[in-house]
């Protein structure tokens, strides 16, 4: 057993998520954008396997963690494939390109 | 007992294995090169199974959630009650309506690709998972299987550039609403070491300290933003109109209604399983103050904007927004008046669902290939060039904007009563405000059809002819009125269906 207290696992998974969440606010690219929502989705793993090690009597957040993972790798495959449709019409992966749909 | 199991969660496996047939028969279907195209099989098929599905939700709530073996088998990854069972049935209904709506829109418009049917029906059985989960773990899987369905819907015509812009907003935003709302999850299994929903809310019932209290807070606001983005509310709602113009319309009457349904589904099971407990139920420390600030915003913002669009399918994508605050507005009601107050959205979303799905029908109906209906100025004149296609548009505006006998004044009318009953006054009355607002882009769509002349050189809507779009149109026109003359039964049903009463 590590002697690593929890906190520290939390707070790297809340940095992770932080990483994440303000690439998707800040950046252009929509390939950056899909991988932040991968450090997203990475660090909700992190959290809960780290917590499977304070509630020690089921494995629940470990085995949603691997549910989780599964259906990112199908998000990004959708995500990937839309992505690509855009830049087959755009010629660029740039979020600010996508301005046909306005008020 | 394994047989028991396969009855009790009989509607998702009719809709999943009538998926799984008709995709298999699209792949290995052989068409001469003069046939026509897949959309004249595959609309029939999808049809009949969401009505199969529909029916046997019926058949288990006629039998009776609480007789059936199984459900506790399946508990709690996925609850079998009424509540499921309502929503089941109202989902399929949604879902069978836009494969009818698709079934002449794709071959009309040269999209007709045998996938869009499994990717509905796939979708929709998402949909019925994510109603009826009971634990995170069913909540997330049946959030991302109806949502990755509706993305690739979104962008179904990939050569334009309206469709895959569509799909990157709304795909992004979901993904990022999905990932919130899975972190607020996450936070809530560390604070009481439970995924199921009911056992998740025990534990906060049975008193947090105060730091597990903050990590609460936190991930309640997690969750909300999640959920607010799901059904579209503002400021979360920034996707929703250019996702819903873009799309191909059967996708975007099937994101109207079903998606939005279920999101509401989700709503309620979170809101009141999980954060039930008197301290996030109170006005000072926890959640009503948010939906209601919420549901003010959406009804008032959408409707400000629907009335300067001038693009019909943009307004009613504004509509819908704007739905979804009148829906809030029951939601904040569920404090005070748990069972009226659910019952009253329920039957809300399903009266909606019908006036909607047949709202977007009829646009789809007014337009053929090439000469689609999209802006106001398509649509002058046509009360006296194709008088039924008009009238039943109107029909449908008429009950969106809750005038009675329709089943959208009715819907109005009890969740305005259910609030007045919980004693928001204020809520209650800026809903009528906006109802009022409401009317004026609905009735003046109105007046361009029967009050206008098609300007002079200007390109006019030349409706479609499609036994299947008339045929949705028919079920739609019925219910709303059947839902409108006796509103009763179905009220009744939907309370019975309430959570809260149990």
């Amino acid at each position: 057993m590590g002697a690593v207290p929890i906190h520290w696992f939390l707070l790297l998974a809340a940095a992770l998520f932080s990483i994440g969440a303000v690439g998707f606010l800040l950046r252009r690219n929509l390939l950056v954008l899909l991988m932040s929502i991968e450090l997203m989705l990475n660090a909700v793993n992190l959290t809960l396997v780290a917590f499977n090690r304070v509630h020690v009597a089921n494995h629940d957040g470990q085995i949603m963690s691997f549910f989780i993972i599964a259906i990112a790798a199908a998000e990004a495959a959708v995500g990937l494939a839309i992505v690509l449709a855009f830049f087959r019409l755009r010629k660029s992966v740039r979020s600010d390109e996508a301005h046909v749909l306005r008020n | 007992m394994s047989d028991s199991v396969f009855f009790a969660i009989a509607p998702l496996l009719v809709v999943s294995l009538g998926g799984l047939l008709l995709m298999m028969t699209e792949v290995f279907a052989t068409r001469r090169a003069d046939a026509d195209g897949p959309s004249s099989d595959l609309a029939m098929g999808t049809f009949i199974t969401m009505l199969a599905g529909a029916i046997t939700a019926f058949a288990l709530w006629l039998v009776g959630p609480d007789n059936l073996a199984g459900a506790k088998a399946v508990a709690p990854y996925l609850l079998v009650d009424r509540f499921t069972l309502f929503f089941d049935m109202v989902l399929c209904l949604g879902g069978g309506i836009a494969a009818l709506l698709a079934g002449g829109y794709l071959p009309e418009h040269k999209l007709d690709r045998g996938e869009f049917y499994p990717l509905l029906i796939f979708s929709t059985a998402g949909a019925m998972v994510l109603a009826s989960a009971g634990d995170l773990l069913s909540l997330f899987i049946g959030l991302e299987t109806m949502s990755l369905g509706v993305y690739a819907m979104v962008g179904f015509r990939r050569g334009s550039m309206r469709s895959t812009e569509a799909a990157i907003k709304y795909f992004l935003l979901g993904s990022f609403a999905a990932a919130l709302l899975m972190y607020g999850g996450a936070l809530l299994y560390g604070v009481t070491g439970k995924t199921a929903l009911a056992g998740i809310g025990a534990a906060i019932r049975a008193g947090v300290s105060s730091t597990d209290w903050g990590i609460l807070l936190l991930s309640m606001v997690l969750i909300l933003a999640g959920l607010a983005f799901k059904v579209s509310a503002v400021p979360f709602h920034m996707w929703t109109p250019d996702a819903y113009e873009g799309a191909p319309t059967p996708a975007t009457s099937f994101m109207a209604v079903a998606v939005k349904s279920a999101a509401f589904a989700m709503m309620l099971r979170v809101l009141i399983s999980v954060f039930g407990d008197p301290l996030s139920t109170s006005w000072g420390t926890g959640w009503p103050p948010v939906v209601a600030l919420l549901a003010v915003l959406t009804m008032t913002v959408a409707n400000l904007v629907a009335g300067r669009q001038s693009s019909v399918k943009r307004m009613l994508a504004y509509s819908s927004v704007a739905h979804a605050g009148y829906v809030l507005v029951g939601v904040v009601a569920l404090v005070e008046e748990p069972g009226t107050a659910q019952g009253s959205i329920m039957f809300y979303l399903l009266s909606y669902t019908v006036s909607t799905a047949g709202a977007f029908g009829a646009l789809i109906l007014c337009g053929s290939r090439g000469k689609e209906a999209v802006s106001y100025e398509d649509l002058a004149g046509l009360g006296k060039r194709h008088p039924a296609v008009a009238l039943i548009f109107s029909f449908f505006l008429l009950s969106l904007a809750g005038m009675p006998p329709t089943a959208g004044f009715f819907g109005k009318l009890y969740i305005v009563s259910s609030s007045i009953g919980a004693g928001l006054h204020t809520l209650a009355v800026l809903l009528v405000l906006n109802s009022v607002l409401a009317a004026y882009y609905y009735l003046r769509v109105m007046e361009y059809m029967y009050m206008r002349e098609p300007a002079a050189g200007a390109p006019i809507a030349v409706p479609m002819r499609s036994g299947y779009v008339r045929a949705a149109l028919a079920i739609c026109a019925v219910a709303v009125l059947v839902l409108g003359l006796w509103p009763t039964s179905s009220l009744s049903m939907a309370i019975d269906a309430a959570l809260a009463l149990r």
